[in-house]
């Protein structure tokens, strides 16, 4: 049976001795280095001695969790990032899914939890806990990330405009000042490449947007 | 000495010089006329009178010589007649041989006949010099002999003999040489008078006529005149003196007026509003002057009052290029305006540090809080799986255990959270208000909604105003939970390339901007506004509370 390899990026000394000492119960699970922050991580990395499964802290010194993800990614290394923090925010979680760990952990995960992710992402699946994908997901949501030429706000204000309402009475509607509603339809305007509300309102018609 | 003073003494000393010149050359032309007039009409009488007696004597000599009577009429006892004047024909004047020195003119006649002798009637000539016409009250005409002694009778001396009053005149002299002569002599009385003389043209006869009048009868018109030039002198002079103090009076009350006016100015009073009786154009406008010169001081007090209640937006408009007192108070404006700036730079800049200090305090006590005691406390999690022996009875109590420190975990991250998220630095104010409120709404019924409408990834909103903002949010969701009972809580976070606006709007009964208390934290959002150079405008109707922040793009 094949001893997963694993690394512990942290910088508190007594954290990575309680974490070490916890997984020396498990025999398939073998500790090959212990670093104190991003930067000799990653020296170790860059070093191809062989790991699998690195678990990282965001808050360290020298380099933080998000910089050694990011390098990781682009050095193609094969060594598998779980993520282990004392963040439980959504942003930080979905921060760190999209940029490519494989894993998201509280530090005050049970250790059951914790083998189980080391596990599931030593078999190459992602691991996040029913908790900590409703966390990531609930953060998602309230993201708007439009894919179109105007963001949502402004299709809300275009639709508006072309009802006819003033520039003062979108703003109470939308619960905005007036010059936000201002901005916004001059953004409209340059991003259509138009000049006035009569060709704005033209040029909406002709791309479907209202 | 006053000006009132001056103006007199000049003006009256003018007309008193003019009157007076005007009197004494009017006074000498009449009386020089006067002159004249006399010793014309004297002359006319005299030769009048010359022709008269020359007449009556040649007439008389004519019937002598015509008569062939032969008559010896003449008292030889009484006139003593020499030789030598019986032997020269012609007409005589036998005064000197007559014994009372009566004055007698007589004839005589050598013929072959023999001599004769007459005397002519003395009341002739008398009648001829007598005739007063024209003469005044003290004229007379008479006769002087060669002898200078007088021939015919004087009306002032009607009963002495003519012969002893002598007059040795120049006058009488001329006469003899032939010439006429006139003037103002001293008579045979010692008085003066005007005088006229020409002699009688009979040869050897040698009488001189004189007609006289005195000065003082002549005079008298003329110290009337004298006097009644006086009088108008003086009438004149005083009227004068009259008009001249009332001319100075309208001359020196306005300057008196002006005077009064400049001197209430001088203390430095510029409100007064005393009306003046302008009683001409120039006055007039040294008023309207004087009006305008207060007007223009009112103004630059009007100003600097202003600047003293540091009202530094107030204008002023100098009077004129030289408007010195303006020009000062402008730069004395400027002046104040940039000490005001400055000011003001450093009240913002301590009250920056002062924040920025208290949130670098917060910022070092949560990550202590999150990555100082957090891991020790992760630590002790695993001491306790590690450490403890797993023994049936000990699986509750390390459960138990375990749920305390996860517990004390959950609340570290609480108070790291309240004290400064830790997203403000890694991701921005965007997502920490997404943080902060999805919290918040565990712990309420009241519906929030945030819009966040920063940018993701190339956000230019600096720490320092994400840090500001996001307290202010945290400060109005606190009030509006605390005090609006508010049921609708919308917030709106946009940015765009020059500006960031935080919108906020809740539906509760919102609050009186001029009276609200302090604590309501108002002024304090107020001021973290402030240090960040941004704007705010409140607006709070029941129902419909506003706040519009907008902070600028730093560049």
């Amino acid at each position: 049976m094949n001893e997963i390899k694993l690394i512990i990026a942290d910088d508190h000394q007594l954290f990575r001795n309680g974490l070490e000492e916890l997984l020396r119960k498990y025999d398939d699970i073998k500790i090959v280095k212990s670093v104190a922050d991003g930067f000799e991580f990653m020296e170790f990395a860059k070093s191809h001695l062989e790991a699998d499964i690195v678990l990282l802290d965001i808050t360290m010194p020298n380099k933080d969790g998000f910089e050694v993800l990011k390098e990781l990614k682009t050095l193609n290394s094969n060594i598998k990032p779980i993520v282990i923090s004392m963040h439980n925010d959504g942003n930080y979680i979905a921060k760190c899914a999209k940029m490519g760990a494989y894993g998201y952990l509280l530090k005050n995960t049970d250790e059951s939890e914790l083998i189980l992710a080391i596990r599931t992402v030593n078999k190459g699946k992602k691991y996040f806990s029913a908790e900590i994908s409703e966390k990531m997901i609930n953060f998602m949501s309230t993201q708007s990330i439009s894919e179109n030429v105007l963001s949502n706000k402004e299709t809300e204000v275009l639709g508006l405009i072309s009802k006819g309402l003033t520039t003062n009475e979108i703003a109470a509607k939308l619960f905005v000042s007036s010059r936000t509603i201002e901005t916004h339809r001059a953004n409209i305007l340059k991003k259509l490449e138009v000049k006035n509300t009569a060709e704005l309102i033209k040029k909406a018609t002709e791309k479907n947007l209202i | 000495m006053s000006i009132k003073t001056l103006i007199l003494i000049i003006i009256n000393s003018l007309i008193a010089l003019v009157i007076a010149l005007l009197s004494f050359y009017s006074y000498k032309e009449f009386s020089n006329v006067l002159n004249d007039r006399i010793l014309q009409q004297l002359n006319s009488i005299k030769t009048l009178k010359k022709n008269q007696i020359e007449h009556l004597i040649k007439s008389e000599w004519e019937r002598f010589e015509s008569t062939e009577l032969y008559n010896h009429n003449i008292d030889s006892t009484v006139l003593m007649l020499s030789d030598s004047i019986k032997s020269i024909n012609g007409i005589h004047d036998f005064t000197a041989f007559h014994i009372d020195k009566k004055t007698t003119i007589g004839f005589v006649s050598n013929s072959k006949k023999g001599l004769r002798i007459k005397v002519l009637d003395y009341n002739k000539i008398k009648k001829i010099l007598f005739e007063r016409t024209g003469m005044g009250n003290s004229g007379e005409s008479y006769l002087v002999g060669k002898d200078f002694r007088l021939r015919s009778q004087s009306r002032f001396y009607p009963n002495k003999t003519p012969y002893i009053f002598s007059i040795k005149t120049e006058n009488v002299a001329k006469a003899f040489k032939g010439i006429n002569g006139k003037g103002v002599f001293k008579d045979y009385r010692g008085i003066d008078v005007y005088s006229v003389s020409g002699l009688i043209a009979i040869p050897n006869l040698n009488l001189v006529i004189l007609s006289e009048i005195d000065v003082d009868e002549v005079t008298m018109p003329l110290k009337k005149l004298k006097e009644r030039l006086v009088g108008i002198t003086l009438a004149v002079f005083l009227l004068a003196v009259i008009l001249s103090l009332f001319l100075t009076r309208i001359i020196t009350n306005p300057i008196k007026n002006m005077q009064k006016s400049l001197r209430i100015m001088a203390e430095g009073d510029y409100n007064q509003t005393n009306e003046f009786i302008k009683n001409s154009d120039e006055i007039k406008e040294m008023f309207d002057a004087l009006a305008n010169l207060k007007a223009s001081l009112q103004g630059a007090v009007k100003f600097s009052d202003d600047i003293g209640k540091m009202n530094l937006n107030t204008d002023y408009q100098l009077k004129s290029p030289n408007d010195l007192l303006g020009k000062s108070l402008l730069a004395m404006r400027d002046k104040l305006i940039e000490f005001r700036n400055n000011e003001e730079n450093t009240r913002i800049n301590s009250k920056r540090m002062l924040v920025n200090s208290l949130e670098n305090e917060r910022r070092r006590l949560s990550r202590e809080l999150h990555d100082g005691v957090g891991p020790y406390l992760t630590s002790l999690k695993h001491y306790i799986e590690n450490k403890v022996e797993n023994k049936v009875e000990n699986e509750l109590k390390k459960t138990e255990m375990k749920k305390i420190v996860d517990d004390t975990i959950s609340e570290i991250r609480l108070m790291s959270n309240a004290l400064m998220p830790a997203s403000i630095d890694d991701f921005g104010i965007g997502v920490t208000l997404t943080n902060f409120i999805e919290s918040v709404k565990k712990s309420t019924a009241v519906t929030i909604e945030y819009e966040d409408l920063t940018l993701q990834d190339n956000s230019k909103i600096t720490n320092h105003q994400a840090i500001n903002l996001f307290r202010i949010s945290q400060e109005l969701i606190n009030n509006s939970l605390k005090h609006s009972k508010a049921k609708n809580i919308r917030i709106t976070l946009s940015e765009f390339d020059d500006f960031i606006s935080l919108f906020y709007f809740d539906d509760g009964i919102g609050f009186d901007i001029s009276t609200v208390k302090l604590g309501l934290g108002i002024s304090n959002i107020k001021e973290r506004v402030e240090i960040c150079n941004g704007k705010i405008t409140i607006n709070a109707t029941p129902g419909n509370t506003t706040f519009e922040i907008e902070l600028p793009v730093e560049l």
